[in-house]
Order: structure tokens, then sequence, then C-alpha cells
């Protein structure tokens, strides 16, 4: 009865743990200074003040942090909580340098001179490093120790793997935490870049709701014409979206847009569809 | 404290990218007096207002480009003639910039731009600046802001030397200012340091202390542009599910009407409310069309009457004197200092320097009080609370 009982609240503790903390002993040779930081989302303006909303429009639940010295090297190693992994993913994504490509690290990471970012599961690490050098050793090894201590998802969201990969602007596609397109009835999603466009894509709860999001895209649109691509499909032209062509096919709504001249949105679309499961 | 400043250095320098040579020198000034475009061009149902001695002509609604992740609805705003675009180096890693660029790359000469820089040293923000050039696509920054600053020490020389060499190479136009917090402290330094700092950013909202207007006239009489942000109390990422706030903000029409609110105030020239989504661009629009009247005042009217009796807006036109001499408007906002501004510090350090029978009264111990509030501020139970926290 008592081996159950630390069971469950050992179980109950592990469930209920926050960010890991980060802890500079995770590498030899370098040593904490000051004391650790956490902050959730109604004081991290106190750390992040300019850009706590950048964090908070992905959800953030908390953050815990501490510097590391070594030498005159200095690190400052931040693991946030966001509400689930996929939005971990977009404010990895949000941040990463887009001029060079992800890595394999947990979801996907990036290791640069003087920064390293990556996320696993619902958490995002970001480490900065001082002075002005190349820190990538030692950034590199704390990314690994990190990446070992946190538990947890290791594959990106799965809809990012039903971007169609020909003509995709390499790792273009980025998760989109509200107004997929500049549109509040498209609230979460994705969007990839194309040489002859954008492709987006909109989980929605159920068939029906996804049903009824393309109903008020069609209105928001106006003029449309039906298409056959997925379920149900419509093509049409906006001002800022230019052409496009959008589809739904179970409870996702997804489609191409800002189309160049000349460029088959049905087409496109229609490949688009054939990798949604 | 070491370390947030640490945390704004790092970000900075982790977003520094080479230095690049700038070529082309075309400016179009949106400025009073030379009303070209404005005046053939501006759409209707939009709001001017001179940003202080820049003598710029900003829309009232401005455009936050920090959360937006698509550049059509910058392009769009654009069209719709909101003429004020802000960004920073450090939001989304950098991308934002390349971003808010790449909507604007065509339309530059029709709008003011802004960034920011959150480096301490001369060399570094600099830097920073050259490559928010480079990312916005642009020769020039119609202003450029130090980073959310809420002390007088933040302002160093460097940063003031870094402005200057920054207008002397023709790279921006006028010098800023943003704080988010420690109004109390930091806008009355802008203002003493207004023959260097030409614009103000500020957080303004309805939720904010009525201490905060005076401090803006203040600002705005001394020339300073004041350009208003978190205009929207944050709306509802900051506000949550069971909260005043949220209940507020929920209301239809809430969110506009907190930016009615604050364009309301002449002495804020334009505002960057943080824009999403074409709908959002949409309803603020009608902020400048419709101005803040009697029903948005009853929208917003549950968060105002939980602020009223909390906070002294130091009118002085309070009723009656203290028959014990305690200095009740003082005291009343030495609590603002510390309940509203975060800045405990301060506001202990003012209550000690009060006569030492003074900070003996108690409150408490009166049946009544004689001193009462035009404005609804429970003098009585505020007094208490500034003894309680502060004579200990």
């Amino acid at each position: 009865m008592l081996a159950i009982l630390v069971f469950v609240l050992l179980s109950g503790f592990t469930v209920a743990s926050a960010a890991p903390a980060p802890d500079c002993s995770l590498v030899p040779g370098w040593q904490q200074q000051g004391p650790s930081r956490s902050y959730d989302a109604d004081n991290l303006f106190e750390y992040m003040d300019g850009n706590a909303e950048g964090y908070l429009v992905y959800q953030f639940v908390n953050m815990h942090g501490v510097t590391c010295q070594c030498g005159d090297d200095i690190l400052l190693i931040d693991v946030s909580e966001m509400a689930d992994p996929e939005l971990a993913y977009g404010i990895f994504g949000a941040n990463r340098d887009v001029r060079q490509p992800p890595e394999k690290i947990g979801m996907a990471g990036q290791v640069l001179p003087r920064r390293a970012t990556f996320a696993k599961d619902k958490f995002y690490v970001e480490i900065g490093a001082s002075p002005d050098k190349n820190h990538s050793a030692a950034l590199r090894a704390f990314v690994s120790a990190l990446d070992k201590r946190i538990e947890g998802q290791t594959s990106p969201p799965e809809a990012i793997g039903w971007f169609p990969k020909k003509d995709l602007v390499s790792d273009s596609v980025r998760m989109v935490p509200e107004s997929v397109l500049g549109l509040r009835l498209l609230k979460r999603g994705y969007v990839g870049q194309y040489d002859f466009g954008k492709a987006f894509l909109v989980s929605e709860t159920t068939p029906e709701a996804a049903s009824q999001t393309i109903a008020k895209l069609k209105e928001r649109i106006g003029q449309t014409t039906p298409a056959r691509v997925g379920d149900e499909a419509f093509t049409g032209t906006d001002k800022y979206l230019f052409g496009v062509c959008v589809f739904r096919k179970g409870r996702v709504v997804a489609g191409v847009a800002n189309l160049k001249p000349g460029r088959d949105g049905i087409a496109e679309a229609t490949g688009f569809a054939s990798q949604i499961p | 404290m070491k370390d947030i400043s640490s945390r704004r250095r790092f970000l900075a320098a982790g977003l520094v990218l080479p230095a690049s040579a700038f070529a082309s020198n075309s400016r179009l000034a949106l400025m009073e007096g030379n009303p070209m475009k404005l005046s053939s061009s501006a759409p209707p149902g939009l709001q001017y207002r001179t940003l202080g001695k820049t003598r710029l002509r900003v829309t009232t609604v401005g455009f936050g480009c920090m959360l937006t992740s698509d550049p059509s609805v910058i392009e769009r705003a654009v069209d719709l003639g909101i003429n004020y675009y802000d960004s920073a180096r450090v939001y989304q890693g950098g991308n934002n910039e390349r971003m808010v660029g790449g909507a604007l790359k065509s339309r530059r000469k029709s709008i003011i731009l802004s960034s920011k820089s959150g480096a301490t040293k001369k060399e570094g923000a600099l830097e920073n600046l050259n490559t928010s050039l480079k990312e916005l696509g642009t020769d020039y920054l119609d202003i450029w802001y130090l980073h959310a600053k809420s002390h007088e020490s933040e302002i160093t020389d460097e940063w003031l030397e870094a402005q200057r060499l920054a207008k002397k190479e023709g790279k921006i136009r006028f010098s800023g200012l943003s704080t988010h917090g420690g109004h109390t402290s930091i806008i009355p330094a802008v203002v003493r340091h207004c023959n260097e700092i030409d614009v103000l950013l500020t957080s303004y909202n309805f939720t904010m202390e009525p201490v905060i207007e005076a401090l803006l006239e203040s600002a705005d009489k001394a020339g300073l542009g004041i350009v208003g942000m978190k205009v929207m109390a944050g709306g509802f990422r900051k506000a949550k599910p069971g909260e005043k706030l949220y209940d507020t903000l929920k209301r239809e029409g809430a969110l506009l009407a907190a930016l009615k609110w604050v364009i309301k105030n002449p002495h804020v020239h334009t505002t960057i409310p943080s824009i999403t989504d074409m709908d959002q661009l949409d309803e603020n629009l009608r902020a400048m069309t419709a101005p803040f009247n009697k029903n948005d005042e009853k929208t917003l009217m549950a968060q105002l009457e939980f602020i009223r009796p909390l906070y002294c807006r130091m009118c002085g036109e309070c009723t009656g004197a203290c028959p014990k001499g305690l200095p009740v408007a003082d005291v009343l906002r030495f609590l603002t200092y510390s309940e509203g501004y975060g800045q405990f510090p301060l506001g202990r350090e003012q209550f000690l320097e009060l006569p030492n029978e003074v900070q003996q009264v108690r409150c408490n111990l009166c049946p009544t009080c004689s001193v009462e509030c035009p404005h609804g501020v429970n003098v009585a139970e505020r007094l208490t609370r500034a003894q309680e926290v502060f004579a200990c």
C-alpha cells in the first residue's frame, strides 16, 4: 500500500513538474552566476519587457533560467514551457534564423555562434552567449545536455509533413499561432512559402466546423467559383491574397494563396490535398 | 536587475548582423506644413496629429507590427491610410523586421517607420541600427527608440551618443525612448532630456493610474512626440477568465473602446496597437472616425470602477484636511508608486522622508476620515494600506 502511495505521489510530481530548470553543472567547468530565475505569464515582462507579448501569443506558461559563467564567457539559459508542443515548435520557428537551416535537436533546433534554440515537447530552450565570439562548442554542449534532460515529443507537428515538397522554399513551413494569412477566422495553423505563392493549413475540431470556416472564407472573398478538390473547394481572387484555391478535407481547411500569375491554383491545391490523410 | 539588462544585451547581441552600406537617401517629409500626399491622397475618416517637435503628421491609430505574421495585413493598412509602423530588432528573433520590410518595400516613402534597439553600448546599438536598416530594406528610420527603459540611469551617454551619430549619418531622423513601466521615474527623465530625445513611446491604457495623465501632459508640453502602446491593456493575451479585466474586455466593442479611450487624450499623438489580422485592422480604423462616447465608457466602466477607489489622480481637489497633519495626496501618491508602478523602494523612500510624527499616524485609529475624494478614492482605506506597507 505504501509502495503504491509513493508511486502515485512520485508520478503526480513528475506530471505536475513545470519547465525543467536548467543547470550550469550540466557541462563541466561552468558555474552559476547569481540566483536562478523563474517567470510566468503575469511577470514575464519583468524579464522580457518589450518582447513578452511575443511569448504570450504562443501561450507561454512559465520560464526557468540561469546565468552560467566559465572564465570570461557567460551563457544565459532559459527554458520556457508553452501550452503544447505545437506552440513550442511555433515559437522556435518564429525566432529562428531563417537564413540558417534548422537541425534535428528535439523537434527542431539551431546552434549559431552566439545563440542556440530548440523546441522539444512543450518546451522552448534559448541560450544566449557573450562576449562576441564563436561559442558554438559550449552552446552545443548545453543543448545536448538539455535535450537529454527534457523528455517528450521529438518529431515536428504532423501537419508540417503534409505540405508538398515540390516548389517548397526549404524549411519555410511555420506554425502561425493566430490569424493565418492575416484572417481571424483561420485561427491557428501553418503557412509554407512556395515558388508559386503560399500554402496554408488549419485544422478545425470537426468536419462541420471546417465546412463553416470554408463558408465564411467564401463570404469574405466574395466572388468565388466552386472547384473539385478534397471534400469541397473554391477558387477566388482577393486584393491582398491574390489568387486563392481553398479546400476542405475532413476537418482540415487548406489551400494556396498569393498565386503568381499563370499558376494553376487548383493543380497546386490538388497536390496538397493528396498529402493530407 | 542585472539579469534583466543582461537579457536585453544578450538578445541584442545575438541578433547582430554585419553592417552594410546604404546608398539611397530618398526621403519624404510627412511633415506639418508640408502636407503633400496627406491632403491630396489621405483616405477619408482618418485622424491626424502632429508628433510633437518632429512635426511628423501621424494617424492617431498606427500599426504595431510585433505580432503580425502575414505581410498582407500591413500592405492593406498602408493602402487604407495608416501611416505609422513600428517594429524592433528583437521581435521574432529579428524576423519581424524582415517581414515588415518586405511588406513596406514599395510603400516606404508614404509611411513613417520606427524600430528599436535594446543595446546599451554605443557600438552595439549602431550595429543593431545597421541591421535594422538592412532587414527593413530602407536607408533610414524615421524614429529609432532605446528599447524598454524604466529608470533614468538607463538613459546613458553612450546611447545618446549613438543617437547623435545615427542622426548625423542620416540613418535616423528622430530619436526616441520606449518604456513599459516606471513611468513616474522615466517620463520626467525623458522630459529633462528633451533636447536629445524627440519621441516617447509609452504604455498607456484605461487600466492605468490617473497619474499617467499628468506625466503625458508634461511630456507633450516639453515638445516630445508621444506614442501610446499596450493601448488595449494587453487584451486577452494578458487577461485571464475570472479576472475583472477579462470580463471587461470580452464585452462587445471593448477593445475598440479601449483604443478610443487612448486617442481621446490629445497629448497622445499616435498609438501602435498590435495588429495581427484584417478584422482587427478594420476595427481599429473605426477608432478614428467614432469618438469615445457614453457607450464606450459604460463598456469600460467595470474596470474604471475597479480602479477609481484605488488611485489618487493628484488633482488637488480633495476636500477637508487631516487633523493629524498627514499630507494625504502625497501619501496616496507614494502608494501609487508602489502598487501602480511596482516601485516599492521609491514609494517607501518618499514615505520615510515624512516627519517622524506623520509617519506614526495610523488612519485605522480614526473613527471617520475628514478627507474625501471627489473622484471616489477610498481615502481612509488607501492611507491605511500605505501605512501598512511603508511604515514597517
